[in-house]
């Protein structure tokens, strides 16, 4: 495996990454608005959630050291069992890479692009993560040490320019709603995205300095689930209670800045941070599935694979779904269930297994 | 190697000519910009609703010269077209049969409803306003009284666009806080909220044929998204008062022990609304802290005195919450919670407030409100003691 990648990165740079992949389509799909006021609550306790799945992955990641989840996997649940858990997790990080595709196909379509077709975007979207996953690791860690403070700066000025918009009183009664639906909006913020953090595993053995892995992942995550609790703080703030109704929150937030009549229809900043995170994400989830690939089938190289991949990838974003509503379904009914197996449930069978085998 | 990096390089600039053009593209020359949005019913059939836009003339906006004998100059800036049809949408689509230009709407500032179409609810016409990416949530709320599109007809000596100058009236509203300013997105929220009533300004057409002017009036009143009554001047004021929106504005008070008023200018207000349980009912504190200067005085008196002073402020304080009452005494007649006085109870007893709600057209006409105010008056202008002999 080591030679299908020669890349290393440093644990700083792992941490840019994680923050713009738990970022990505967050900033689209808000998080926790099942929860009404108390979003931002709810994404701060997903996080807690969240931690726990990721501890989860992290304590297998440790006890393989220098192994990706393929190579666990082989170890783990021998060669030909582990194949097909594998081929799970793959099946995984396509299909979400393809959902994430697909809400950025909408998104734009929805805000400023209403006549151009979808698969335009996201065969566009597709080719330029292409190009990324093509150049290897250290290329996506590298864009995304530039697109994640951009992103975080473009954040900070928006707030700031909608300080006057803010209304505190939006925050109150703080839990005026069922702890059912409040359990329900935090689990779907652990799931997405804190959960989704598991496809570090293909990852994490490229870090140069294995020893601080644990303790800058489970930083990078803390981090993203402040800025994510800020966002959706910030953006219950303004919009009140027709935040719950607005399909893209974090979009119309910005609309609504007049910075005396001088500074308005900043929108098109939103929609480039939404664009670079959405990059981020997808480039390190196709990744995952070219690598992952290359590995299952003995290849030399996964640059082979990165063609189908994407072909697949882009056909799947248009036939997953017959509209945006059964996105915002998917993502918020079926996911925080379909993506439990995933996210805790192999990676915990792998450490008990692992644990009883006595491995390694 | 270094004819294929040239091969390259040729590649990206031709990429450059083709690159640029999308699908969605929209040339500056092709886009009729409405600046005003005005919804009525439609004329012959009521069921039907009538569309007016007002697109902006570019080429007949001129500069303050004129230019005399420039051709063609005697035109009016801008072009209200009209439409009727069943839906909001399609009828704003079949502009195309009238204008040449493809409208865009996101650089509409006003969108102005007809008395009657307001009566009759307006939540079915908003519904695209707000669905649609183009519009934008910082588009005022205008109700008129009679219809909108002649509210889009008005004179506008200054801004030769009559919702250009409409807009403006309604930014310049601040200066006496007697007009309220609604968009899009307070009036959404309001919309959404069980309880609070939502308001808009309301516009009356003055003058006939070519002297018809625009006059802010004060603030319609919707219960759900029927509009149900107004509030004039006073009232609106009032109103905004307890809403902490009143920005600046002029109160005549009577001169203290003397003949003749004075005029006390509002440079700063804020207000509170503290909701309390006495004795198992509801009761509802509004208190109101505001400043402001001696603006001017039409009596004799020497107001500067420390005691006329102190009298100056207590009768301002009674006038601010006269307006007050004068606005409470209107919303609990048409049984409107316009004060999002609800909202506050919800926010303090969220627990009592589930029982509360299904009630609360029962509880607010009956609400007991107390209003405090505290004035403090800073400054006296450029004079100290009025002008007259010592």
């Amino acid at each position: 495996m080591m030679q299908l990648e020669q890349g290393r990165i440093s644990s700083a740079q792992l941490v840019m990454l994680i923050i713009g992949f738990n970022l990505g389509t967050s900033l689209i799909l808000n998080p926790g608005w099942i929860a009404k006021g108390d979003a931002w609550l709810a994404v701060l306790a997903g996080l807690g959630e969240g931690l726990v799945f990721v501890s989860i992955a992290l304590f297998l990641a440790t006890r393989f050291k220098g192994k990706n989840l393929v190579e666990i996997n082989d170890l783990v649940f021998g060669s030909y069992l582990g194949k097909a858990v594998s081929l799970a997790y793959l099946w995984y990080f396509l299909h979400l890479a393809s959902t994430v595709l697909r809400s950025f196909g909408d998104f734009f379509i929805n805000t400023i692009y209403p006549e151009t077709p979808l698969l335009v975007f996201i065969i566009l979207l597709v080719l330029v993560c292409a190009s990324a996953v093509r150049n290897g690791l250290e290329v996506i860690v590298r864009c995304s040490l530039i697109l994640v403070p951009l992103t975080v700066f473009f954040f900070v000025v928006d707030t700031v320019f909608l300080l006057k918009e803010i209304k505190l009183t939006n925050f109150l009664p703080v839990f005026d709603i069922a702890w059912q639906e409040f359990l329900r909006a935090s689990h779907g913020a652990a799931t997405f995205p804190f959960g989704e953090t598991i496809a570090f595993l293909m990852i994490l053995a490229f870090v140069q300095d294995q020893s601080k892995v644990g303790r800058r992942v489970i930083l990078s995550v803390v981090i993203a689930g402040l800025l994510l609790s800020a966002i959706v703080a910030r953006n219950t703030a303004v919009l009140g209670i027709a935040a719950t109704i607005q399909s893209y929150p974090s979009f119309i937030v910005v609309r609504l800045i007049n910075i005396a009549k001088v500074l308005t229809r900043l929108e098109i900043i939103v929609v480039t941070s939404i664009l670079v995170m959405g990059f981020l994400k997808v480039s390190v989830l196709y990744y995952g599935t070219a690598l992952g690939l290359a590995q299952i089938f003995k290849l030399r190289s996964y640059l082979p694979l990165v063609f189908p991949v994407g072909v697949i990838m882009v056909i799947l974003s248009v036939f997953l779904f017959k509209s945006s509503l059964e996105l915002f379904n998917f993502a918020f009914k079926i996911y925080p269930y379909y993506s439990l197996p995933f996210q805790v449930g192999l990676p915990l069978l792998s450490l008990i297994v692992a644990t009883i085998r006595g491995l390694p | 190697m270094k004819t294929r990096q040239t091969c390259f390089l040729l590649f990206l600039l031709f990429s450059i000519i083709v690159v640029t053009g999308c699908w969605d593209r929209r040339e500056l020359d092709s886009l009729g910009i409405v600046l005003g949005t005005g919804i009525d019913k439609g004329k012959e059939d009521p069921t039907q609703v009538q569309i007016t836009v007002q697109i902006v003339k570019p080429g007949e906006i001129k500069g303050p010269s004129g230019g005399g004998n420039g051709g063609g100059g005697k035109g009016k800036p801008y072009l209200n077209v009209m439409n009727s049809g069943e839906a909001v949408f399609d009828t704003i689509r079949e502009f195309t049969h009238v204008v040449n230009r493809r409208l865009y709407f996101s650089h509409n500032q006003i969108l102005i409803i007809g008395q009657e179409a307001a009566e009759a609810g307006v939540g079915k016409y908003l519904d695209l306003f707000f669905r649609d990416p183009e519009p934008r949530l910082n588009t005022w709320v205008i109700v008129a009284r009679g219809k909108a599109d002649e509210a889009l007809e008005t004179n506008a000596e200054l801004e030769q666009v009559p919702a250009l100058n409409i807009a403006q009236l309604i930014e310049a509203r601040a200066a006496t806080s007697e007009a309220s300013a609604v968009d899009l997105h307070d009036f959404m929220t309001c919309l959404m909220s069980k309880t609070t009533a939502p308001i808009a300004s309301l516009l009356e057409v003055e003058g006939e044929g070519e002297e018809k002017i625009a006059r802010l009036m004060g603030t319609a009143v919707f219960k759900k998204d029927q509009m149900v009554g107004s509030l004039d001047k006073t009232e609106t004021r009032g109103l905004l008062w307890v809403l902490g929106e009143v920005k600046r504005g002029i109160v005549i008070t009577p001169c203290p022990g003397g003949k003749g008023t004075a005029s006390l200018e509002i440079t700063r207000a804020r207000s509170k609304v503290v909701p309390e349980i006495k004795k198992g009912t509801l009761e509802i504190t509004v208190k109101i802290k505001e400043e402001g200067n001696l603006g001017g005085q039409m009596c004799v008196q020497d107001l500067t005195l420390p005691e006329t002073w102190t009298a100056l402020e207590k009768s301002k304080a009674e006038v601010i919450r006269q307006e007050v009452k004068a606005a409470l005494k209107k919303a609990q007649s048409l049984n409107t919670d316009i004060f999002a006085f609800g909202e506050a109870v919800h926010r303090k007893y969220p627990a009592l407030w589930k029982e509360w709600e299904a009630q609360w057209d029962e509880i607010f006409p009956n609400l007991a409100v107390k209003v405090s105010v505290e004035v403090k008056l800073r400054q006296t202008g450029m004079i100290t003691k009025p002008v007259k002999p010592e």
